[in-house]
Parts: structure tokens; sequence; C-alpha cells
């Protein structure tokens, strides 16, 4: 904190007083935004050079476009392709539901971080010192996350003509430019949601939980159009559908960009309503104060955290659930499409997987991910605690360090079984109710089988929380995002093996498509058990770090 | 003498090659009251911390009860409460939520006198933790910590941000915990608050633990103030045993005086001397001494640390 004083001094003395909150919030933001530009115009760059030098004749293309082209079950999960026949169809399919899902996360993030989580830190209080109103302040940091989507549509942009310049790529300059545009609408979008979440909830990490749910919500509206259930209307209420409406590179259509910019325009000015409605420091949605205390949850630092976390981990299940559910009513179709795959069919079919087993296997690596991220989020929580100066409170008391981490982790690990369960048991009740025909111990197995590469992160977290406390939260997330990149580009690129077994999702079986393998499943578990326990260690023997 | 309630042996921590601490050695005996004062930064927070076991030493070791800081906290950590300066607790409880929770974590918690201090604090614990002011914030833990009736109470600086009556309230605390027997480390800058309730002193800069003893000793060690009014001329007193610093208005002179004062009480009746006032240095001007004239502000409460 008191380095980012240091920094927010001098900017307030500088020439223009009155803009420190849009500078402050502009500089956090493009640096962000700068650094997930590469990572977009990286993965954009990897998955175009990767399509032409791999599927290099007419015929290997048709053959690729007619495989995929068509598969309700895959649309639901990345949008519907166009033209897979030709460089620009793939990228596009490949890469903009994927890269909007990324974006919108960072967006939300970001947003919710420079605006409620600056103003929980109290540095606006310091910075605007009387100096404008709370509604100047609020546009002015809107200005500023504008300058971050700014950065980021400009890296992304930049790497984008320039891989398209490559002859075996080929994008003209306006087809690369509107890919990018359309590539950073979600997080522009996503930003403004997290900017007015912020105004509503009265912490940083309720107006992150309430632009998730808009997200989740979005996309579930987005998979529900695209999986050929006859209501592709629904596309056109769905922030993520919009985005999808762009077709940029294969058939532009600018004007979705019309209910893009009216969203981030209203939302934006809702948020500099708001923000003058209400204090500094407070929200929008009345804060109860209860005057019958609820205690069964107030008696250990244990309890607490379920307390605490109650809410958060309610709307991870239902996430879980829906998705899960969605899943399963459409395995059928995408079964059927993904088994005419020849590629898939040579892959699977030693395992005798076949239509839906073959689809959910696919699929379900989004599960493990959604996992990992409870996971992650799970790690954060215990640093906060520490960094925040709540776990003092406990530590100074008779509770031990060991016995503090220890219940978290248990927690986690309870949090991260119930989470797999629950994606087998929805994702069954979807396929059932189609009548798609997959049994329930196979996809239960499948729910479980996401569970070892979330325990693993949990152990890897802990790992650094007690080495690096304050890299953990980072870190952690890292893992995750990483390993997630290097399997979904692993698959097309063919990546370098060493590089693929460094993905924990890699190592994870394709359940249900195969059976899921149990052995590396405890290896994962152990690994993290390993780390968790020499973190524990650490942890037990270092100072408490704050921020 | 029983068991210490605190023992610290050579404790040192350093930051890089900041010394927060150095060669500490402390004693205090159950049953004392202890003030322990230094400037910003000086490491007072960094002893307190050490002695909760929160941070690690670099050198050195201590004790509570007998009981490792490092090894056996548990133990240790039954025996004592803590406040800080700081209250970060968790937004979203209500004051009765927390104190309830950190009353289970304690184990033992006496209610009747729970429910008294929070009257005599002058709480709502229905408001969130969100909604409460600094003070009301610092009131929620310092009850938190006496509620639970402590051997050892280890407080940092416990009263920054109560108003006036609140903190009347916390001496009266203090007090009764001092009549019950209970042993208090206290960390302050308001240093009518330390004079009033310590019974020994500590005094530390930059690391070093430079003066420890009772109000008294250390008013002896250092000097008396004399002020005398002459019906006729000043006479020159500078050349006394003992005087420094003299200061002549008039037919009023004001000097200090170290050790033996009767060389300059016959001087004084020698001339003719009106009226005679002596009075002991404040703890402030203790301090201040102490402290040099770098650290002027030093009354003021300090901040984040
Ligand atoms: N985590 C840390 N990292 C680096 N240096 C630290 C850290 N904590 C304390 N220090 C340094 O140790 C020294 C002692 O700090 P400490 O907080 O103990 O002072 P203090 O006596 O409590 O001061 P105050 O009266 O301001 O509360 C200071 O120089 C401080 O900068
Ligand atoms: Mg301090």
């Amino acid at each position: 904190m008191q380095a980012e004083l240091a920094v927010g001094r001098p900017a307030s003395e500088g020439r223009w007083p009155a803009t420190v909150v849009a500078r402050q919030t502009a500089h956090k933001a493009v640096r962000s935004g700068v650094l997930w530009g590469y990572v977009f115009g990286a993965y954009l760059a990897t998955q175009a050079l990767a399509y032409a030098s791999s599927y290099k004749t007419v015929s290997q293309r048709a053959g690729m476009a007619k495989e995929f082209g068509t598969n309700a079950g895959i649309s639901a999960l990345v949008g519907p392709a166009h033209e897979l026949q030709t460089v620009a169809g793939f990228t596009v399919w490949k890469c903009l539901a994927v890269l909007a899902v990324v974006g919108a996360v960072w967006g939300l993030l970001t947003g919710t971080r420079l605006l409620r989580g600056e103003e929980d830190a109290g540095r606006w209080e310091l910075l605007l010192a009387g100096q404008t109103t709370r509604r100047a302040a609020a546009a002015q940091a809107l200005a500023g996350l504008g300058c971050g989507v700014a950065a980021l549509w400009v890296v992304t942009a930049v790497i984008t003509v320039v891989v398209g310049r490559s002859s075996k790529v080929d994008f003209s300059v306006s087809g690369a430019l509107f890919l990018a545009v359309a590539v950073v609408a979600a997080a522009a979008m996503f930003l403004a949601v997290g900017a007015l979440t912020s105004q509503l909830a009265a912490t940083r990490r309720q107006a992150s939980a309430y632009a998730g749910a808009a997200l989740g919500v979005s996309y579930a509206l987005r998979m529900v159009a695209d999986s050929g259930t006859g209501l592709d209307w629904l596309r056109w209420v769905s922030p993520l559908g919009w985005i999808e409406q762009l077709q940029p590179l294969t058939a532009p259509r600018p004007f979705a960009l019309l209910p893009i910019a009216g969203l981030i325009g209203v939302l934006s000015l809702f948020t500099i309503r708001l923000a003058g409605e209400r204090d500094l420091g407070g929200s929008t949605f009345p804060d109860r104060s209860g005057s019958v205390p609820h205690t069964r949850l107030c008696s250990g630092p244990a309890r607490l955290n379920i307390r605490l976390m109650r809410s958060t981990l309610v709307g991870w299940g239902v996430g879980i659930a829906a998705y899960g559910l969605i899943l399963g009513l459409v395995a059928r179709s995408g079964g059927s499409a993904l088994s005419s795959s020849a590629s898939m069919t040579r892959a699977l079919s030693r395992l005798g997987a076949i239509g839906a087993y073959a689809y959910l296997g696919v699929a379900f690596l989004m599960m493990a991910v959604i996992l990992a991220l409870v996971a992650a989020g799970q790690i954060s929580a215990a640093r906060s605690e520490e960094a925040g100066g709540r776990l003092d409170h406990f530590l100074v008391r008779p509770v031990s360090r060991s016995s503090w981490l220890a219940g978290r982790l248990l927690i986690a690990t309870i949090v991260l079984v119930v989470g797999g369960l629950l994606a087998g048991v929805f994702t069954w009740l979807g396929a059932a109710s189609q009548h798609t025909g997959v049994s329930f111990a196979s996809v239960l197995d499948a729910g479980l089988n996401v569970v070892p590469p979330a325990v693993c992160i949990l152990g890897i977290g802990t790992f650094v929380l007690g080495v690096w406390p304050r890299a953990s939260t980072v870190a952690t997330y890292c893992v995750v995002v990483w390993s997630f990149l290097v399997e979904l580009m692993g698959g097309v690129v063919g990546l370098n093996h060493w590089v693929l077994d460094a993905s924990l999702f890699h190592q994870m079986a394709a359940a249900p498509a195969v059976s899921p393998d149990w052995t590396t499943g405890g290896v994962l578990v152990a690994i993290g058990a390993v780390a968790a326990v020499l973190g524990g260690t650490a942890f037990a023997h270092r100072d408490l770090k704050g921020e | 003498m029983g068991v210490l309630a605190i023992r610290t042996e050579g404790l040192s921590k350093r930051y890089g090659s900041v010394h927060a601490i150095e060669d500490l050695d402390l004693e205090v005996a159950e049953g004392e009251v202890v003030g322990y004062l230094g400037p910003n930064g000086a490491g007072k927070t960094t002893t307190i911390r050490l002695l909760l076991g929160l941070i690690r030493p670099s050198a050195g070791r201590a004790e509570i009860f007998g009981l490792d800081c490092q090894r056996q906290v548990v133990e240790a950590h039954r025996r004592l409460a803590y406040v800080a300066g700081e209250a970060s607790l968790w937004p979203s409880l209500t004051g009765a939520e927390t104190l309830h929770l950190l009353g289970r974590v304690q184990g033992r918690v006496d209610d009747t006198y729970r429910d008294e201090l929070i009257g005599r604090f002058d709480l709502d614990p229905s408001k969130k933790v969100r909604a409460c002011s600094k003070g009301n914030r610092q009131k929620l833990i310092l009850i938190a910590a006496l509620m639970t009736r402590p051997e050892l109470l280890v407080l940092d600086e416990p009263t920054s941000g109560l108003d006036p009556l609140m903190e009347q309230a916390f001496r009266h605390c203090v007090h009764e915990a001092r009549e019950r027997g209970q042993t208090i480390f206290l960390s302050s800058h308001i240093l009518s608050e330390v004079e009033v309730l310590c019974d020994r002193i500590g005094i530390l800069r930059e690391g070093l633990l430079v003066e420890m003893g009772t109000l008294a000793e250390m008013r002896h060690l250092s000097a008396l103030t004399i002020e005398a009014t002459f019906e006729g001329p000043v006479p020159d007193i500078t050349g006394v045993p003992g005087v420094s610093s003299v200061e002549v208005v008039g037919h009023f002179v004001r000097c200090h005086v170290r050790g033996t004062i009767e060389p300059l009480l016959k001087v004084l009746a020698a001339s003719g001397v009106q009226e005679l006032l002596s009075r002991e240095p404040s703890l402030e001007e203790l301090f201040l001494a102490q402290y040099g004239a770098s650290s002027e502000s030093a009354d003021t409460p300090a901040h984040a640390s």
C-alpha cells in the first residue's frame, strides 16, 4: 500500500490534478491490457499458423470443415463455425468464443479491481480529497478503463495484422482489425459490467460475483442458442451472442456492434449515476445490519470460512450444475458429429468411445477448468485473509497455523469433490432427459475425474502460499490459465510433449470418452498433497506477510 | 519470584539491512503493568509480533509464562490476549457475531463481563463491522481481548482512535485488570496513559532498549526542575554543582539540577529567595530528552506502521 501511495502522490500533483483518478486507472488498466493483448495475439497467431500448416490441401480443409462445421455440440461449446475450409473461418471459430470468455473474465476482474478494489483500499479517498465529485471520479475511472481496452485492442490488432500479412494466413488489414475488435468486445462489455456491479455491491468480492453471474447467464444463453435447439434468437439476448453475430473475417456484420456499444454506453451511464448517489465506500444495495446475530457458523476459523464463502460457493455450484445440464442436453447431437471426425475417431476408437461419450470427453475439459478456478479462488481467499490481517485474530488465540491451513484445505477439497459430483449428476440428468443413453456411473466418474487436477492446483497454491505468499494468488491462477491454454492449443498445434505434460489438464484422461485413469489421478492428488505439506511447513515457519 | 510473564533473551529481528529489534532482553514479572515506549519505527510492534509468534526472530528467543513463543504458541496463547492498533475485521459480520467468534476461538469468555464491557464502551453490537467507525472497531477488539480475562494482556496502541471518554473507560478496565493480578504489556504513544497506568516503563530507540525502570527510578536519574523568584537580583548559580540550563527572566530563574540539590539550596537561601518551586520531570519531558529533538512529533499517535 505504501508503494502505491508513493506512486499516487506525485501523480496527483501533476499538471492536471483533477484527472488523477483517470490517470491512475488508465495506468493500471493499460499495463494489464497490453499484457493480455500479447496473450490474445499469441493465441490468434498460433491457431491461424497451426491451421495453415496442418491442413495444407483443399481436400484436407474440406474434410475438416465437414467434420466440425455442422456439429451442434461443438458449436454449443465454442460457437457455430463458418467457412472452416479457410484459415480465416477456422481461426475465428477456434478463437472468438474462447477469447471472448477469457476477455470477459479479464474485464470483470479488472473493472471490479480498479473501481471497487481501489475504493475499498481507501486509495480513492486519498486521490480525491475533495478535488472532484464522486460522479466525475467514476467517469474518470471509466475513461481509464477505456484506455485499458484500447491498449488490449491495439496489441491484439497489431499482432493479428502482422500474422495476417503472412501468405499462408492472408487476412486483409481491415479484416484483421475488425477481428481484433470482435475479440476485445467482450472485455469491453464486461469491464462496464464490473464497473456497474462495483457500485451495486458492498465489496469487491461481491461485485466480482455479480459480474461473474452475469457472464455465466450470458454464456448459458449463447450455449443454448448455438446448440441447435431452434432457439437461435437467444443469440441476440446474450452479449456473448452479439460477438458471434459480428462474424469477423468470414462475413463481417458491423451493425452487431450497435448492441455492444449500446450496452457499454448504458452501463457506463448507470455507473456514473449510481456513483453519484452513494457514499464513498458504500453500496447501492442496502447492507443489512442484523439485530439477531447469526452465530451458528461463527465459532471457529473453518466454520467462518464456510459462512463467508457460502454465497460464492453456491454460485459456483449453480454454474457447474447448469453447465453440466446443458452439456447433457446437447451431448447427443454433439457426439454424432464428433464420431464422424476422422482424427477424433482414430484417437478415441481404440478405447471404444463413441457419440455422446466422445463429446462429453472433450467438453469436460471446461468442467476441469471451472473446478481448478474454484481451487485457485480458495488459495486467493486464504492469502487475502493473511494479507488483510484478519488471520492475526486467529493466530494470536489458541489456533495453530497448521490447523488453520488444514481446515481451509479440507473444506476446499470437500468443495471440489462436491463440485465434481454435481458436474457428473447434472450432466447425466441432461443427457438422460434426451435419452442419450450414457450410463450414470460413467458420467459420475467423469465428474470425479476432473477433481484431481483441481486438488493438485490447491496443493501447488498452498506451496506458493508457504514459500512466496505475495505471489500465491497470481501464481495459482497462472497455473490454471497456462494448463488450459496449453491443452487448448496442444490439440491442434502439436506442441512439444514436455510442454504438454506441464499442463495439468493434459494429464487428465478425457473421461467419459475414455475411462478415467485413476492412477494418474492419484499421482496428481499425491503431488498436490506433497506440495501442500511442503507449503504448510514453510507457512508454519515464516513471518506473516501483509499486502 | 515465580515464572516471568514475558522474557526475551537476545531477541533480534532484521528486515534486510534494517535492524527492527536488536539484542532485546526484556523481563516482565507476573502482575506487572509495563509501558513500552519509543518513537515511530522504534520496533515496538515488531517486539509484540515476535512475542505473539506472528513473525520469526532472526536471533534470540522469547517466552511467555515460560512457554516458547515460537514452538508452544497454542499453549502460550491460551493465557494471553492481544489488541492491535489497527483492527481489520470481517466486514460482513456484526459486532456481536465478531465477539462470539473471537470468544469461541479463545475458548473461555466471561459473558457477564462482556456485556458489562459492551455497556461501558457504549458499543452497538448489532451493527456490521463494515458500517462501524474506526473507533468502534477498536472498541470491538478491545472488548474481545478484555472479555476473556487473560493472564497477560498485550496491547499495541490499544486506544488509537478512541475518544477521551472511551479512553477513560479503557484506563478503568486496565486498572481493574491490574487489581485482579493480570499482567499488562502496553505499547503506546499516549504518555499520560502510560504514566498513570504503568509500574515500569521501557524506552526503545532504533531497536535498542535504552531505558527500563520505574518512573521514579527514571526521574531520579534525570534532572529536577527548580523555579525560584527573588526579591532582589538573581544570584549567579551557573557554577553550582549539578545545575544546568539556567534561564533568568528579571527576578525569576529556572534551572535543572541533577543529583543532590543541597549546594543549590544553600546559594538560594543566602540570596533571599521569595518563592521556590521544584518539579519532577513529566514522562513527556523524560521521553523527549531520551528521544532527542528529532522526534518532536512523538506524542501524536502513529498511523500505519
Ligand atoms: N515487514 C517489514 N518489512 C520491512 N521492514 C519492516 C517490516 N516491519 C517493520 N519494519 C521496520 O522495522 C522497524 C520497526 O518497526 P515497528 O513497526 O516495530 O515500529 P513501531 O515502534 O511499532 O512504530 P510505530 O510507533 O510507528 O508503530 C521500522 O524501521 C520498520 O520500517
Ligand atoms: Mg507500531
